[in-house]
């Protein structure tokens, strides 16, 4: 599904967020990225979504090259992969269901868009999506007064409405106490298996990555640390991952031998 | 523990100091204010002059008391609707100016920003082709906006004729080239990550602005334009004075005959008339906030 050779991004002042980025992820995987705050899991992220372009380095999604994407194809593209934010990036003042629908704006003309703002369509399809988040009863609340945890939410369930042949999850369980992040994240993960669909996620609760993918890649300063099966990655490597990383971060947890599930979801600092 | 490797990839901590285009700007600020103080020959000692409130006591005294005699008010009726109306209707035309003219502007939404960087990347074609309509819409809100409603007014008053009809279509075009800009900043002003979140579902640029930008800048929207609206009622005052009907050519006829009890009567009416769009605007206001 994706390809990348020295894929690297680098930002105004000098900043390598991603640095010679070598993967291959095939159709169907279930992928966990892990590493410390910093490591340039989210902007690698916004390149696996078609939203940045590469400063250097190739990506392929799909078999098709992302930098040759333009126009209507990377829209197409686009609507294929599905995206669930860290910091959700929902519309604060549209009601819940507009959020949800908005999975659809990629298959909708935009008088069907502006139509269901003054109507909505598709209700059944946002309910049961809801639903399978665990929140229908909030189906048109107003966004801005859900709490942390259940905005994270209205975001799956608009991936979940968008019927995406990826999902990329950027920490999709950080605002949400650590039982329902492990529900969240089999949600996921059983969709996954049942529809096919290529799923990577980041995930700074190093266990339910663990516990939960078949494979785990440890990224560390924009770089590829180590790609190995969860069974493979022992405490040393998760160590060198994780090594200087500030306090506050996950990596405590990480370097305590038995890992506690209850404190090893610590939710993120609100930027 | 060995010793600490590359810190993790992060934004340089700011500093404190001020940039120089700050500090160039703000010196630059400076010298043109001192220079406009003495190019507008600024005269303090005579403004507080004993001489000079003399003389502005003399004209305002010469207003009281106001004409309140019920013919003279019921009379003031027809041109009080009249400044209403202009206001309104000049401020719709303003919106349906303003609006398109705004989204066209909005550089976020034309050619600038992540929006846009994967997908012109590597076209300049393209990139140019997005920037036209963007640059002639800017261009056009300038031009729409630099020339004061006044000369609007007059330009409109030699083409229709005297009446209501110029003072619309002078406010409708001088407030749409300030609509328009000011919408084009309200929207490259809201949050761009729920817009970023929206194109990554393939959403088209008009799916975004619907769904993203519109949404968040709906209050700011109203509001503003509210605002303007209650302008448009002071700026159809000066109006009549070419001609444009309203209250202001009341103000005109009073002014000449020197009779300024009228003058403050209507003056005093105009206040009213602010201070109730505002009153009712508030309430709006607080309705989509």
């Amino acid at each position: 599904m994706y390809q990348a050779e020295g894929l690297t991004k680098v930002f105004p002042g000098e900043i390598r967020a991603v640095d010679g980025l070598d993967l291959k992820i095939g159709a169907g995987e279930r992928v966990a990225f892990i590493g410390p705050s910093g490591a340039g899991k989210t902007t690698l992220f916004r390149l696996l979504n078609c939203t940045l372009k590469p400063t250097a380095g190739r990506l392929w999604v799909g078999g098709r090259e992302v930098a040759h994407l333009h126009g209507a194809a990377l829209r197409a593209a686009r609507r294929r992969i599905g995206t669930i934010y860290q910091q959700h990036n929902l519309v604060p003042r549209l009601p819940v269901i507009h959020n949800v629908l908005a999975g659809r704006l990629g298959t909708w003309s935009t008088t069907r868009a502006l139509l269901s703002l003054a109507r909505p369509v598709e209700v059944e399809e946002a309910h049961r999506a809801l639903q399978q988040v665990g929140i229908p009863e909030k189906l048109y609340a107003r966004t801005d007064e859900l709490s942390g945890g259940q905005q994270q939410r209205v975001a799956i369930a608009r991936a979940l409405l968008q019927d995406p042949d990826i999902i990329l999850a950027d920490e999709p369980v950080s605002s949400v106490d650590p039982t329902l992040a492990a529900g969240i994240v089999h949600l996921l993960t059983d969709i996954s298996r049942a529809t096919g669909k290529t799923l990577v996620v980041n995930l700074h609760s190093v266990d339910l990555a663990l516990a939960t993918f078949p494979r785990i890649i440890g990224l560390r300063d924009g770089r590829v640390l180590f790609d190995l099966a969860p069974a493979a990655v022992r405490d040393e490597t998760l160590a060198a991952l994780y090594r200087g990383a500030p306090a506050t971060g996950p990596a405590e947890g990480a370097l305590d031998a038995p890992l506690d599930p209850a404190t090893s979801c610590r939710p993120l600092p609100r930027v | 523990m060995p010793p600490l490797t590359r810190p993790p990839v992060a934004v340089p901590f700011p500093g404190s100091r001020p940039s120089r285009f700050a500090r160039v700007f703000a010196l630059l600020f400076g010298l043109t204010a001192a220079a406009s103080w003495w190019a507008a020959r600024v005269d303090l000692p005579t403004l507080f002059s004993r001489e000079a409130f003399r003389n502005a006591l003399v004209f305002v005294a010469d207003g009281f008391p106001p004409a309140l005699s019920p013919t003279f008010l019921f009379f003031l009726i027809r041109p009080a609707l009249e400044t209403v109306q202009i206001s309104l209707l000049g401020t719709a035309v303003a919106l349906v100016i303003g609006f398109p003219l705004g989204i066209l502007a909005t550089a976020s939404l034309a050619h600038a920003g992540p929006l846009h960087e994967l997908d012109l990347s590597g076209r300049p074609v393209r990139r140019l082709l997005r920037f036209m309509p963007y640059g002639l819409s800017r261009a056009l809100l300038s031009l729409f906006r630099s020339v004061p409603e006044l000369v609007w007014a007059l330009v409109f008053v030699r083409a229709t004729g005297l009446g209501p009809f110029p003072g619309v279509l002078a406010i409708g075009v001088a407030y749409g080239g300030i609509l328009g800009k000011v919408y084009s900043e309200i929207f490259e002003a809201v949050d761009p990550r729920p817009l970023e979140a929206l194109q990554a579902t393939g959403a088209s640029r008009w799916g975004v602005f619907w769904y993203g930008m519109v949404p968040q800048a709906f209050p700011h929207l109203v509001s503003y334009t509210l605002y303007r609206w209650e302008c448009a009622i002071r700026a159809s005052a000066i109006l009549g004075f070419v001609g444009a009907g309203g209250i202001g050519q009341q103000i005109e006829i009073s002014m000449r005959m020197f009779n300024f009890g009228e003058v403050v009567t209507l003056i005093g009416l105009l206040v009213l008339m602010v201070a109730g769009t505002d009153a009712l605007s508030l309430r709006l206001r607080r309705r989509v906030l």
